[in-house]
């Protein structure tokens, strides 16, 4: 068996090895293309260039500081919509009770296995036809309705104590007073853990963006960092200041939210 | 803030629903059950279902540079789909790559839970190093990882690494034999879902009873391999499960970091990275593609179905 | 029974956000922009495409040129990424497909009704462009596309390592692998040829005395030297002697720059970089003859405007069309030598450009007349695919070439039966 200490050299090594990347990002964002692309190995850049940053938000080839302003509104509109469709849907498939309850989950349950990559082509052209193309609802909207979420939330309510929404009949309350006076003051953590999930999947969205967002002014952070990736001059030290400026809003968000998070993902009820 | 209550309050109950509410039948639940599940359906229908539907229908058309096509062939796309060595070929990849990814991040995000869980010091610190990757987008870490790590050109660190041992520069991505494009995709998918499917162990380790291990020592079992695999693993039963399910349905749907990787290549093309060439690539043939992603759409049911039955995922009545 | 766990939120405060939140969600909605409106004088409106130049100042430039047009308001999308074709593919079925965009001239657009044919805007100049790059745009005697620029394609050397290995400029496909074999030292390799390996599709073909489709659209691609070409590629790729994997492919001229190569397959637009680069340290050569009397070859990419037929305004992007490309000659010579270097189409603007006249820049105009071939208007996309994966299986996954042309046949047949039956 592994001494305490073995054990916290163990693990610190895994940490090193998972904070490579990371290394990654910061060490060639701050260094110049030379640096990067140099013959020897340069472990740190001799001069740490804070410039690059400012290169980055004045490069007009690429929206980067509009793309930023995009990928916060859609993750905050796409977080609070999901959480408002999908745990309403949740709730009333766990909770009330209706003939059909069972077969319209199971229509539920099939869409979270047909991947949205089999339905996009007809889906870009429906969202077209809507005159969504690159527009804001068209970002956003498709993807409110997921299955997964609801899916989520049906699971948590179903071990909702039912005890609580009781009481809250006996005083009167129909199903919706009870869901907003009882059930969701009593759920902010789960609702949160969800909407911290939810920002995140909406904040590194790629596929859809990248078919929706034909304007660069709807492009969001992930659509703009693919195309330095893609770009047919490749500028290192941009292409990392890049990334690690669209990865910090989501690392303070998570180092933040943690807590909430970490006991969100632990009772999502897929503990079993 | 009370996890332990928390954690209580979702302990799963039984569900089955009362015959009728306080308030009223059935029928005053049914206007609720819809009032609650109506914007949520109604949006699954016109974003999922009606798309679904389009496919369906464009399966069965001659549907190249089109999506309102008139000319109607039957089952010919499904034949093509199905005599075509690319998409046969691209299920065996999925086959493949499932076969290396579920079982070893399995086994690291089960071996980063168990390490985390038994630390005395800094063990919110590494909960978090090791659960930080999951805030990173797969555009994000396909860049980090193509441009910088296992770039193929000497300033790649991987090549940086080997060519201290005097091993000469790697194509990682390029050369399919030997196929180490596989290390370059597993490695992403590890590094960026690991830590979320540790948060899961963590949470179930935590709630495993301490007397279980205070019975197990009292019967003379040793810590270590004994207990983990009598008392840990067994009570682990249910989280395991789950994750690999979800760690299946995730690898069925990758596509970004394949998309992103591999360039040009008649390999280690996944199903939805075959369908999107068939229906979006240069081919533009919405027919074949679509009865490709029917073809799809119906294993994945069944396997839905059949796993429904036989481990009661997901079934509000026994979701334990 | 448990205890609420959140007591310290107050649900009112909580009822409260969320409402706002919602009541913020239809405002934001409505400032989203569609990008299409607003703007110009007149009301009218175009939309083009564009795939992402990389050399610097070209967006700029497209959008100053289509700023100066009066008739309509222009909104260019610059679509950055490798798959343009796809996306421009994927726009056109829908109701925001582009009215102008840059494309190739490929006969499929033609067939399904998707381009307009252009005669009437291209006649009156039919006479200045350069005749090859009338005859690849043209179908059953219409015009489809305005060229806009001509890029060849061929080696890029560094003088210096050449001399220094001892080697004249290579003569044949095996004297190529024997430069590259000289040429890799454990810091540079000998060549580069793109990641993919496919940048050199057509020239590999023509070099081994082949062609794509011959005269009567059948496939003329399936030889025994093509075969044998693909061979020595297969040689070339185990050897170690070839970059793979460099961060940017063949397009862009930084493998050469940053000297992890001493040859690289590229085109003429890099020219610019690549000489302020290098200085002097700097040559260039055809693809050289893969089979016995074969002849070498350059391969003469380029990029032409193309009219939407199912455009909603189809005359007016058609004047667009033709005022910026074929009218305002001032920008046509902006767009072909201010950024990298292409070769004008149009004759009269091509004998005025002194950036091409002398030095490197003349040698490959010498290269694109005496050597370069066009793109056949009936070698579609999906054969361009096809002929890719030859590649990929016969010189990376090491499949028997003439296993891997026999799969392609089976592909560029169907699709030849689909255009041509």
């Amino acid at each position: 068996m592994l001494g305490s200490a073995g054990l916290h050299f163990a693990t610190g090594v895994c940490a090193l090895l998972f904070l490579v990347p990371f290394y990654l990002i910061v060490r060639n964002a701050l260094s110049t293309d030379a640096e990067i692309t140099g013959e020897d190995w340069q472990w740190f850049p001799a001069d740490v260039r804070w410039d690059n940053l400012t290169e980055l938000f004045d490069d007009t080839t690429v929206p980067f500081g509009r793309s930023l302003w995009n990928s916060a509104v859609v993750g905050v509109l796409h977080t609070v919509g999901t959480l408002l469709v999908c745990s309403l849907a949740g709730y009333g498939l766990a909770r009330i009770p209706y003939r059909h309850a069972d077969r319209i989950f199971y229509a539920v349950l099939v869409t979270l296995m047909v991947p949205a990559a089999v339905t996009f082509v007809p889906s870009f052209v429906l969202v077209s036809s809507l005159g969504w193309v690159s527009s804001l609802q068209g970002l956003v909207v498709p993807g409110l309705f997921s299955g997964f979420t609801c899916f989520l939330f049906r699971q948590y309510f179903l071990g909702f104590p039912r005890e609580l929404e009781e009481a809250a009949r006996v005083d009167g309350l129909g199903y919706w007073g009870a869901y907003w006076r009882i059930v969701v003051p009593n759920s902010l953590n789960f609702f949160a853990a969800i909407a911290t999930i939810t920002f995140i999947s909406g904040w590194n969205a790629f596929l859809w963006p990248l078919v929706i967002g034909q304007d660069q002014e709807a492009w969001t952070v992930q659509v703009a960092l693919s195309s330095y990736m893609t770009n047919q001059t490749v500028n290192f030290h941009l292409i990392f200041m890049a990334t690690a400026v669209s990865i910090l809003p989501l690392v303070l968000v998570f180092l933040f939210l943690q807590r909430w998070l970490v006991q969100g993902v632990a009772q999502t009820g897929i503990k079993g | 803030m009370s996890t332990t209550t928390t954690r209580d309050a979702t302990r799963p109950v039984p569900a089955e629903a009362p015959a009728a509410g306080p308030r009223g039948g059935v029928r005053g639940s049914t206007l609720s059950f819809w009032l609650f599940t109506g914007p949520f359906l109604a949006g699954l229908v016109v974003f999922v279902y009606v798309p679904i539907g389009w496919s369906a229908y464009l399966s069965f058309f001659e549907a190249r540079y089109t999506v309102t096509p008139d000319k109607f062939i039957g089952f010919d796309n499904y034949a093509l789909m199905l005599t075509n060595g690319d998409f046969t070929g691209s299920l065996v990849t999925f086959t493949v790559f499932a076969a290396i990814i579920v079982p070893v991040t399995w086994a690291l995000s089960l071996g980063l839970a168990l390490m985390v869980h038994r630390l005395r010091f800094m063990k919110a610190f590494f909960r978090s190093v090791f659960f930080l990757p999951t805030a990173c987008s797969f555009v994000a870490a396909s860049l980090i990882w193509k441009m910088s790590i296992f770039s193929g050109v000497r300033f790649g660190l991987m090549n940086t690494v080997l060519g201290w041992f005097g091993v000469e520069n790697t194509a990682w991505l390029a050369d399919p034999d030997p196929p180490w494009y596989w290390l370059v995709i597993v490695t992403v998918r590890l590094w960026l879902q690991a830590g979320f499917y540790m948060i899961l162990f963590l949470a179930a380790l935590q709630n495993i009873p301490p007397v279980l291990y205070e019975a197990a020592a009292i019967d003379g079992a040793r810590p270590g391999w004994q207990t983990f695999r009598h008392i840990t693993l067994p009570q682990l039963r249910a989280t395991s499960t789950a994750v690999v399910l979800l760690l299946l349905v995730a690898a069925y749907q990758a596509f970004d970091e394949f998309f992103n990787l591999l360039a040009k290549s008649t390999w280690g093309r996944p199903p939805l990275v075959e369908l999107y060439y068939t229906a979006l690539g240069d081919d533009q043939d919405y027919g074949a593609g679509s009865a490709g992603a029917v073809i799809l759409t119906l294993l994945i049911c069944m396997v839905t179905l059949l796993q429904g039955r036989f481990l009661g995922f997901g079934r509000g009545d026994d979701s334990r | 029974m448990p205890a609420p766990s959140s007591s310290t939120w107050d649900r009112r405060s909580v009822l409260r956000a969320a409402a706002g939140l919602a009541a913020l969600g239809p405002l934001a909605a409505c400032g989203g922009d569609t990008g299409r409106e607003g703007g110009g004088g007149s009301g009218k409106s175009l939309v083009q495409y564009f795939h992402a130049y990389g050399e610097a100042g070209t967006q700029e430039a497209i959008k100053r040129y289509a700023k100066a047009y009066d008739e309509a308001r222009v909104t260019t999308q610059w679509i950055t990424g490798t798959n343009f074709e796809s996306k421009l593919f994927s726009a056109l079925l829908t109701d925001d497909a582009p009215d102008v965009f840059e494309f190739h001239p490929q006969l499929q657009l033609i067939r399904s009704g998707q381009v307009a044919p252009l005669d009437d805007i291209i006649d009156p100049v039919k006479a200045d462009f350069n005749p090859a790059d009338i005859a690849s745009h043209t179908v059953d005697g219409k015009v489809y596309g305005v060229r806009m620029i001509d890029d060849p394609q061929f080696f890029y050397y560094r003088k210096s390592l050449l001399e220094k290995a001892g080697l004249g400029v290579p003569r044949s496909l095996d004297e190529l692998a024997e430069a590259a074999a000289a040429l890799t030292t454990d810091k540079v390799k000998g060549l580069f040829i793109g990641n993919s390996m496919v940048s050199t599709n057509h020239a590999l073909v023509w070099a081994a005395g082949a062609d794509q489709l011959d005269d009567r659209n059948r496939i003329a691609y399936h030889t025994d030297d093509v075969a044998a070409a693909l061979k020595v590629y297969r040689r070339m790729f185990t050897s170690g002697h070839l970059l793979l994997d460099a961060p940017a492919d063949y397009w862009d001229p930084s493998a050469l720059v940053q000297g992890l190569t001493a040859i690289q397959w590229c085109g003429m637009w890099a020219m610019p970089v690549m000489q302020k680069a290098l200085g002097d340290d700097l040559g260039i050569f055809p693809f050289p003859p893969a089979a016995p009397g074969a002849k070498p070859a350059v391969y003469n990419g380029g990029w032409s405007m193309f009219v939407n037929a199912k455009g909603e305004d189809v005359d007016l992007a058609k004047d667009y069309v033709k005022w910026l490309w074929i009218d305002q000659k001032e920008y046509q010579e902006d767009w072909a030598l201010g950024y990298g270097f292409h070769i004008p189409p149009r004759t009269s603007i091509a004998e005025s450009a002194t950036e091409l006249k002398s030095g490197l820049p003349a040698e490959a105009v010498k290269l694109f007349t005496d050597y370069g071939r066009f793109d056949n208007i009936s070698w579609t996309q999906a054969m361009i695919t096809a002929f890719e994966e030859v590649v990929a299986n016969a010189v990376r996954k090491g499949t028997d070439p003439e296993k891997a042309l026999d799969a392609a046949d089976e592909k560029v047949g169907r699709e030849l039966e689909k255009l041509f039956a």
